[in-house]
């Protein structure tokens, strides 16, 4: 047992748990975790597994804090305007958990950096906002055998599932990325603050569920929810075998001749 | 001279004991088998947690200035500062925290004084009269054969992993000072036609059930003690009980073969070898004598005080001009300050000049008569002992009882003390009863040697409008010789508190009686009135008051709290469990009978059915050993699966039954028919191999593996009182973590929201809570962890 006093105290909550345990609390410590995006998403799963005491938190994002991300993105605060995201997402968590090592990548997530990056980590939790970030992120966790939770929020929908080799990946249910302006970005159709809470916790629970060990993850499952009506909906996804052998040339969308 | 040379391969056993500590402290060894490690190196953990008792081999109850100094140098340095003199004439040193137990043994071996077999299955230290060798009525002196016989054995591989302990003692002559039909083997030293030889005795022994030996060989020749315990030592290897620790001691074997199967199996070993002259011992010799010189001035006292301690304490050798010198330790503890004065005044009278006794007292010999005033200054300023009493007081004998003993009742140090302080506010002449034997022990376990007592009592429980308060059993009239020893008889019983009055009425009428001459001796006073007087007394003080009116009566002398179940019988639960094996066991062969009986007339169900429950009750059969219980159907193929299967100890062939078995699919039991007869098959094999520590062995004899069974005697003990909820589950759970399946763990939680919230949340975690008990306040809540 490595707990030292204070922290029995401060994960007691989980300690509690059936399931969890000093042992479970023992692997979040020793667990390294990576969140591509310090955003809607990224805010609160960096808040929530901080909070749970995951030992090594990696943060990659190449953004600036903008006054348009605080109605959703609530690790970052109002004089947070003009800083990297990251740094004021490192300094939130650490206030939250001193016990967190929080390393920071003030970069984009790129083919040419990704394989490096994914290395030093155990899952990798993807809050980006765009098609090309998503299916770059499904394909190089897929190469390193990395599991990882997908996310996806637009408007009041969201949409969440979780890899682990073996089981269905992202490309499972969406073979390439839609064409360009074929789906409205945030930007352009809103998003609702609050669904990016719900999303992202979601990914936060799936991310410790998997540190831990514990009860079924999101696996060849996709979740749905509205949260205009407020529905959730599993929907079944077979693994197929895509054979991912390699990163695409490119990860733009596609154009859409059609639309343009 | 030492009095045992220690085996030449300890310094190498040492070396991995020291890695076992080690492996231990940082948690890679768990307890239970640390435990198997330690206690045959001598090392007993205490009651409190992390806290360890260190036996010393004294043979023969033999111990050199030298060494003794020793002894409490280390006790001093690691320990509580105490050596501590036992009932079984050696000494142990107390409170030693675990990083001082390998320094402890270290220093110890240095002066050649050795731990190992000081617990465990094995030879433990071998006894003889602490006169031996200086009494004018020994037919010769017996130290010689105990010591021979001590280096011999534990140079013995096979000496340390036996059915269960084996006891041996030494008597001088038929009076039987050593009590030799009171334990495993005894010999009685005789004279025939002019040769030394011994008469033997096999198979007693005292504890809860007392048997009194037998007489195995009226007469071996003096050359032949070691072909004798050899041959016992090997048979007991080969026959004894390895599986109920409840009778596994050499009586039993007795008890179960009666005489003449005994006899056989005896006779198998020791005609082999009891014509070969090679194995005869080397005896050492002893010389009782004074040193040549002794560099210390002669004291001379002419007080009175110094008539009065030679009359009680002083007693002339059959070497003329030489005296013996007991002295009456209080419980059996020498404190530091004691223990400096002595050895330094007895490094000037050589090796020989040191034997500890029976009733827990020092015995010093070859003292020569002009030191006798030397002696006295140095044993009067004692600081911590019974000197000044009339010896009766120093003579009697307690166990440690339930402050420190898991399976104690009461407490007789406590007794023992407020027996002392009622008898010297008396004008009883206890000079007039120097060797009277009161013995007590504070349950029915005979560490206090209750009964081999003159006047004896045992713990108990007695209850009043469903109060517990302590109370003991009343026995009297042991007989000790050889060929004659019959064990103290039961007449009475009495609460705790009534003892002293007790004592001190009854010795009143007998020390009366014995100045007057009245009865020619005890045994005549007991029959013509001692007993009927017992029982009167016992009448007269049989009423305890209601609890309101007086609650001392509840709490044991020199308890804090009042008595409490928690204290007792937490050892007695694993004899259930193995009824348990033996159950599923009778099924399966019952059910084996039954299917065999099954014809082709019978219809495909009613195999079906019967392979299920042999399968089921297979594989139930053994989780009991590694300290399981299955509370589900499913629970036992999974426990299994998980505990045999997977750790080797059954072969993976019997895999694919367990799901067959878990589901009770009967569509698949006759197919699986001789997998399943095989796995029955397998798993009474296993049972049949598995020895007394439960460790599995393979029919070829290898042990294959050591079964995590938590030991039901012993568990960690974390005190949450003044953790507030939920972080007294919180803690609890961390240590729960911690420990092996089976393994127990005792919490002190407060009352209240404590004692209300945290046992039913570790239940809901699956573990089983085994016993709460309210203590004064608190609660004592032990679990058995899933």
């Amino acid at each position: 047992m490595n707990l030292n006093d204070e922290q029995v105290e401060r994960y007691s909550r989980h300690i509690i748990l059936q399931g969890v345990g000093g042992e479970g609390q023992e692997k979040l410590l020793a667990a390294k975790i990576l969140i591509i995006g310090a955003g809607g998403l990224g805010a609160p799963v960096a808040l929530y597994l901080a909070a749970a005491g995951v030992g090594t938190i990696g943060i990659i994002d190449a953004d600036v804090v903008d006054i348009s991300n605080l109605q959703r993105q609530v690790i970052h605060f109002t004089p947070d305007i003009g800083r990297p995201k990251v740094e004021s997402a490192k300094e939130k968590m650490n206030a939250i958990n001193p016990d967190v090592r929080v390393v920071t990548y003030n970069e984009l997530f790129t083919k040419n950096n990704a394989l490096d990056i994914l290395a030093n980590y155990d899952f990798v939790v993807d809050g980006t906002d765009s098609f090309s970030a998503k299916f770059l992120i499904n394909d190089a966790c897929v190469l390193a055998k990395k599991p990882f939770s997908h996310g996806g929020i637009l408007r009041f929908d969201g949409q969440t599932m979780t890899h682990v080799p073996g089981t269905a990946s992202y490309r499972c249910v969406f073979k390439e990325p839609p064409p360009a302006n074929a789906v409205p970005t945030c930007s352009q159709a809103g998003v609702f603050g609050a669904v990016a809470g719900m999303l992202g916790t979601i990914q936060a629970a799936e991310a410790i569920r998997y540190i831990v060990g514990v009860g079924e993850l999101l696996t060849n499952r996709l979740l749905i929810f509205d949260a205009l009506r407020m529905r959730f909906r599993t929907v079944r996804v077979k693994p197929s075998e895509l054979g991912i052998q390699g990163f695409r040339d490119s990860y733009d969308p596609p154009v859409c001749e059609l639309r343009r | 001279m030492k009095f045992y040379e220690p085996s030449t391969v300890l310094n190498s056993e040492l070396d991995t004991f020291q890695a076992d500590i080690q492996a231990f402290i940082t948690g890679e060894l768990d307890p239970i088998k640390f435990k198997a490690f330690r206690v045959a190196h001598g090392v007993y953990e205490q009651r409190q947690p992390d806290t360890y008792m260190i036996r010393i081999r004294c043979a023969a109850g033999g111990i050199t200035p030298t060494q003794l100094r020793r002894a409490s140098d280390v006790a001093e340095a690691y320990g509580s500062g105490e050596v501590h003199f036992t009932t079984r004439q050696e000494i142990q040193v107390h409170d030693v925290r675990i990083e001082g137990v390998m320094p402890v043994i270290r220093e110890l071996l240095a002066v050649g004084l050795s731990t190992r077999g000081g617990g465990g299955n094995t030879i433990r230290n071998i006894l003889t009269p602490p006169d031996s060798g200086v009494h004018p009525d020994d037919v010769f002196d017996v130290d010689p054969y105990a010591m021979a016989l001590t280096t011999r054995m534990i140079h013995e591989d096979d000496s340390w992993n036996l059915p269960r302990k084996l006891k041996i003692n030494f008597s001088t002559n038929a009076s039987d000072q050593s009590y030799t039909q009171a334990t495993c083997l005894g010999f009685v030293a005789m004279e025939q036609n002019g040769q030394r030889g011994f008469a033997v005795y096999v198979g007693g022994g005292m504890g809860a059930k007392p048997m009194v030996g037998h007489l195995l060989l009226p007469f071996i020749p003096d050359t032949r003690v070691y072909h004798v315990a050899r041959a016992i030592k090997v048979m007991f290897d080969k026959h004894g009980n390895r599986r109920s620790k409840y009778s596994s001691r050499l009586k039993f074997l007795w008890k179960k073969l009666e005489r003449d199967g005994f006899l056989n199996i005896f006779y198998e070993e020791y005609n082999k070898i009891k014509a070969d002259d090679t194995l005869n011992l080397v005896l050492p010799t002893v010389h009782n004598g004074a040193p040549e010189t002794i560099s210390l001035p002669p004291v001379s006292v002419t007080t009175e005080a110094f008539e009065l301690w030679k009359k009680r304490y002083v007693v002339p050798q059959k070497q003329p001009g030489l005296y013996t010198i007991k002295i009456p330790l209080q419980l059996g503890d020498l404190i530091r300050e004691d223990a400096v004065a002595l050895t330094d005044f007895l490094s000037h009278f050589g090796d020989n000049c040191i034997r500890c006794d029976r009733a827990q007292n020092m015995r010093l010999r070859n003292i020569p008569e002009a030191y006798l005033g030397n002696a006295f200054t140095v044993i009067d300023g004692l600081k911590q002992t019974l000197v000044r009493h009339a010896a009766f007081v120093g003579n009697m004998i307690n166990c440690t009882g339930a402050q420190t003993c898991k399976l104690g009742i009461c407490l007789p140090r406590g007794l023992s003390t407020a027996i002392r302080n009622t008898l010297s506010d008396t004008t009883l002449d206890l000079d007039a009863i120097p060797e009277f034997r009161l013995n007590m022990s504070g349950c029915p376990n005979t560490c206090g040697m209750h009964h081999i007592a003159d006047l004896g009592f045992f713990g108990k429980v007695g209850r009043k409008d469903g109060n517990m308060y302590p109370a003991y059993n009343v026995l009297a009239g042991a007989k000790t010789g050889a060929g004659t020893t019959a064990y103290a008889e039961r007449y009475g019983e009495l609460p705790a508190h009534y003892i002293p009055a007790f004592v001190r009425d009854f010795l009143k009428v007998y020390i009366d009686d014995k100045k007057a001459g009245t009865y020619a001796d005890y045994h005549t006073f007991l029959q013509e009135k001692g007993i009927a007087l017992i029982q009167s007394l016992c009448d007269t003080y049989k009423e305890v008051p209601a609890l309101e009116e007086d609650d001392r009566f509840y709490t044991d002398f020199g308890a804090k709290n009042r008595l409490s179940l928690d204290e007792i019988g937490t050892a007695e639960c694993s004899a259930g469990l193995f009824d348990m094996l033996d159950f599923d066991k009778k099924m399966i062969k019952k059910y084996s009978a039954d299917l065999a009986k099954t014809d082709s007339e019978a219809t495909e169900s009613e195999p079906a059915t019967l392979l299920g429950l042999i399968l089921f009750h297979s594989v139930r059969m053994l989780l009991v050993t590694r300290g399981l219980d299955a509370k589900t159907h499913e629970q036992a193929f999974d426990f299994f699966d998980k505990h045999f299967i997977t750790t080797g100890l059954v072969d993976e062939r019997f895999r694919p039954l367990m799901p067959i078995g878990r589901a009770n699919d009967m569509t698949k039991m006759v197919a699986n028919t001789d997998a399943i007869l095989d796995l029955a098959k397998t798993v009474n094999a296993l049972y049949e191999n598995m020895d007394d520590s439960l460790r599995f062995k393979s029919p070829s004899g290898d042990t294959i593996i050591e079964a995590a069974v938590a030991s039901d005697d012993t568990h960690t003990v974390k005190d949450f009182r003044g953790v507030a909820c939920p972080m007294n589950f919180v803690k609890t759970k961390l240590v729960l973590e911690t420990l092996k399946t089976g393994a127990r763990l005792m919490v002190l939680l407060d009352d209240g929201a404590p004692i209300q919230n945290v046992p039913n949340s570790v239940q809901m975690e699956g573990h089983t809570i085994v016993s709460k008990t309210p203590v004064d306040g608190y609660w004592e809540v032990l679990i058995q962890k899933a």
